[in-house]
């Protein structure tokens, strides 16, 4: 009997259950700086889901775990940073439009140009050990530090200041609540990718191509689909929203270094181990959970932030090994 | 005595034909070079190195016990590798003092806290994917990294912690001269670390080449088949993990003994260990423990030499600004060369080479 109600409600009983984690902090956290915290944390999620989103499609389609995705990560957020820098009149204007403009400009070239590298990557590099995860691993890290050592070669070694464009600098203040005004938009942004990845894997044939393929893959190409050219696609788009990711959450975190890809591969990996791998809804509820939990414990206890994403990441392994959501979903 | 089986034959033959093969002289002969190394080059660099080589070589092969044998990546072995070294530190230096028993208890608490964090990553993950494994095991050795660097109190933070070794392998001992040099504690540690990584590499021989041992390589090849057969692959890559995961914290006892100071990134780090031993076991071959040494002596003598050969170039070719920017990115050339190495030559040197002698007693 108890069984049934469970099977009937689950879906209720987990929203609920989520509801009540969600509120959990109210507890320590005065209710205004609740609000900030969990739009901070909602901003970041759906930044880390950018980089997650491209891990998970990949692994899901390819089966291919790629380590050097936090390296192209950092790639966008470099290239993104040198289209900053040669329109510095754009970002400094007091103007929506212009900084709109530039902001928008940044994101396309990141997007090309790791684009075309994930491209190189798949064709040269990522294709010679299709089948052998273990050889993937260990190619895909190779890549990792080539990529990486590029980035110290062209910008050079050290750390550099990104600057937020500047209508989209500052705060509001809604009733007492401080919302910066750059988490609003990254939060958009991550919410219309999300609608866009929705929309393209739902509604079009190519989209039911890669769903398919996730399901079968001998089946795919049996049906007379080239799924090899699919393949490097798919590579290229995962770069791509690799690079969104870190044009965004290199102005969200006011700089740039060669060696960030390494941080947000490790969210991206926590997140897509929590939501499954190969789902992209996973990877956003991953995301999700990832980013409010870290905001939430560095405002309270500062030195655990970084554990507590393994810690739930730990938890979600006992409860359901394969993540929260099924791959192609 | 009883007639001998057909596998005791066997045995007796393979034994029989290692004293009259050439590898096992080449062996004896690398042995016998390390242990003349403080009297042919008694300069530090030069006995820091061969030190590098050795707990490198023995590194690797432990890694390779995960890697080749069970056909697991782990990107935590340097982690495990750092809680030998900051237990030596804790013990010696920030929470104890120099001394035999607390040098031995170092080992001991060391093992067992690495015992049961591998049991409890390797428990956590295989029931899943061998691939979360690598996943996870990233995660957590970047967590260790964050907390030893974090917690400064406890740990010594990113200064590290710097402390004595007791007795005989202090720096200050010394037993008067041998042969034209001076016999310092320095020396002692030398020959303690050469001897227990040899002990430590025999009984990592012995692990591979146990019944165990040849269970795991069949779990690595075929893992259906393997549990069809009988085995519980779980157990045995549980084991497996572990027990290399041990290796790596002893060895890395040794290491602190040897470098008598730790901080996160040089004991810890993902980047500067991790890769330098994927390279090393790459190189050198999977599945080989050999292969280890191999490796390690070909990164550790180019690490060592490279300023040299940036001089050089400087030299050479002065106006050459390119070539210059890339030789100070070693970094850069050492992932070239994983890459291609992986793509044309995943087996190794010491793989190829048995995969020729193979072919070339296959072919009369």
């Amino acid at each position: 009997m108890a069984e049934n109600i469970f099977k009937r409600w689950n879906r209720e009983f987990t929203l609920a259950g989520a509801g009540i984690l969600l509120l959990l902090p109210l507890l320590a956290i005065q209710p205004k700086t609740y609000l900030t915290l969990t739009i901070a944390g909602l901003a970041m999620g759906m930044l880390l889901f950018l980089v997650a989103s491209g891990l998970s499609i990949i692994f899901g389609l390819m089966d291919v775990l790629n380590f050097a995705h936090g390296a192209l990560f950092a790639w966008g957020a470099y290239v993104g940073f040198s289209v900053f820098q040669l329109l510095m009149k754009w970002v400094e204007a007091d103007s929506v439009l212009q900084n709109l403009a530039v902001f928008l400009m940044a994101m396309a070239a990141a997007m090309v140009t790791v684009g075309i590298l994930g491209i190189i990557l798949e064709r040269v590099v990522v294709r010679r050990v299709y089948g052998s995860h273990l050889f993937q691993i260990l190619i895909t890290f190779g890549a990792t530090i080539v990529l990486v050592e590029l980035i110290r070669v062209f910008w050079g070694p050290n750390d550099e200041v990104t600057i937020v464009p500047l209508t989209f600098s500052g705060n509001w203040d809604i009733m007492d609540v401080i919302v910066s005004r750059y988490r609003v938009i990254c939060i958009f942004l991550g919410a219309i990718v999300y609608g866009l990845i929705q929309l393209i894997l739902k509604k079009t044939k190519l989209g039911t191509i890669v769903r398919a393929g996730v399901e079968d893959r001998d089946m795919v190409q049996a049906m007379g689909h080239n799924i090899y050219l699919l393949f490097t696609g798919v590579f290229a788009v995962g770069a791509g929203l690799a690079a969104l990711g870190g044009v965004a959450m290199s102005i969200f975190s006011l700089q740039v270094y060669p060696d960030m890809g390494g941080t947000y591969l490790l969210f991206a990996f926590i997140i897509v181990i929590i939501g499954g791998l190969g789902s992209v809804t996973g990877s956003l509820v991953g995301a999700l959970i990832v980013g409010l939990s870290y905001n939430y414990v560095a405002y309270l206890v500062p030195w655990a932030a970084a554990g507590v994403n393994v810690l739930i990441m730990i938890i979600i392994l006992l409860i359901r090994p394969t993540g929260l959501f099924q791959a192609g979903k | 005595m009883a007639e001998a089986t057909p596998v005791q034959t066997f045995h007796m033959e393979e034994k029989r034909r290692q004293y009259r093969s050439g590898s096992f002289y080449l062996k004896i002969s690398v042995v016998a070079l390390f242990l003349l190394v403080p009297f042919l080059f008694p300069s530090f660099k030069t006995v820091d190195l061969a030190v590098q080589i050795i707990i490198f070589g023995a590194l690797v092969a432990s890694f390779d016990i995960l890697l080749g044998y069970t056909g697991i990546l782990s990107f935590g072995h340097g982690m495990f590798f750092g809680i030998g070294a900051y237990s030596m530190a804790f013990l010696l230096g920030k929470y104890g003092m120099p001394s035999y028993s607390n040098l031995a208890l170092g080992f001991m608490v060391a093992a067992a806290a690495s015992a049961v964090l591998a049991m409890l990553i390797s428990f956590l993950t295989l029931r899943v994917k061998a691939i979360f494994f690598a996943m996870i095991t990233l995660a957590i050795a970047e967590l260790a990294i964050v907390l030893f660097t974090k917690l400064s109190g406890l740990t010594g933070g990113e200064d590290g912690i710097s402390f004595m070794t007791p007795g005989i392998f202090s720096v200050e001992f010394s037993i008067g001269k041998l042969m034209g040099i001076e016999i310092t504690g320095k020396i002692i540690t030398y020959y303690f670390i050469l001897l227990s990584c040899l002990g430590l590499f025999l009984a990592m021989l012995r692990f591979t080449h146990s019944p165990l041992g040849r269970v795991l390589q069949a779990i690595r090849d075929n893992t259906q088949r393997a549990e069809a057969l009988g085995n519980r692959t779980f157990v045995f890559q549980s084991i497996s993990i572990t027990f290399g995961c041990v290796m790596a914290t002893l060895i890395g006892c040794l290491y602190a003994m040897w470098m008598e100071y730790v901080n996160p990134e040089s004991s810890l780090g993902v980047t500067t260990i991790m890769f330098d031993v994927l390279l090393m076991v790459i190189i050198g071959g999977m599945g080989t423990l050999y292969g280890g040494i191999i490796g390690a002596a070909f990164l550790k003598i180019t690490q060592t030499f490279l300023p040299d050969l940036q001089h050089l170039a400087k030299d050479l070719f002065p106006d050459a600004l390119l070539l210059h920017n890339i030789l100070e990115r070693w970094l850069l050339l050492f992932g070239i060369l994983f890459i291609l190495v992986v793509i044309f030559f995943p087996k190794g040197v010491i793989g190829s080479v048995k995969e020729r002698a193979v072919r070339k007693k296959s072919v009369p």
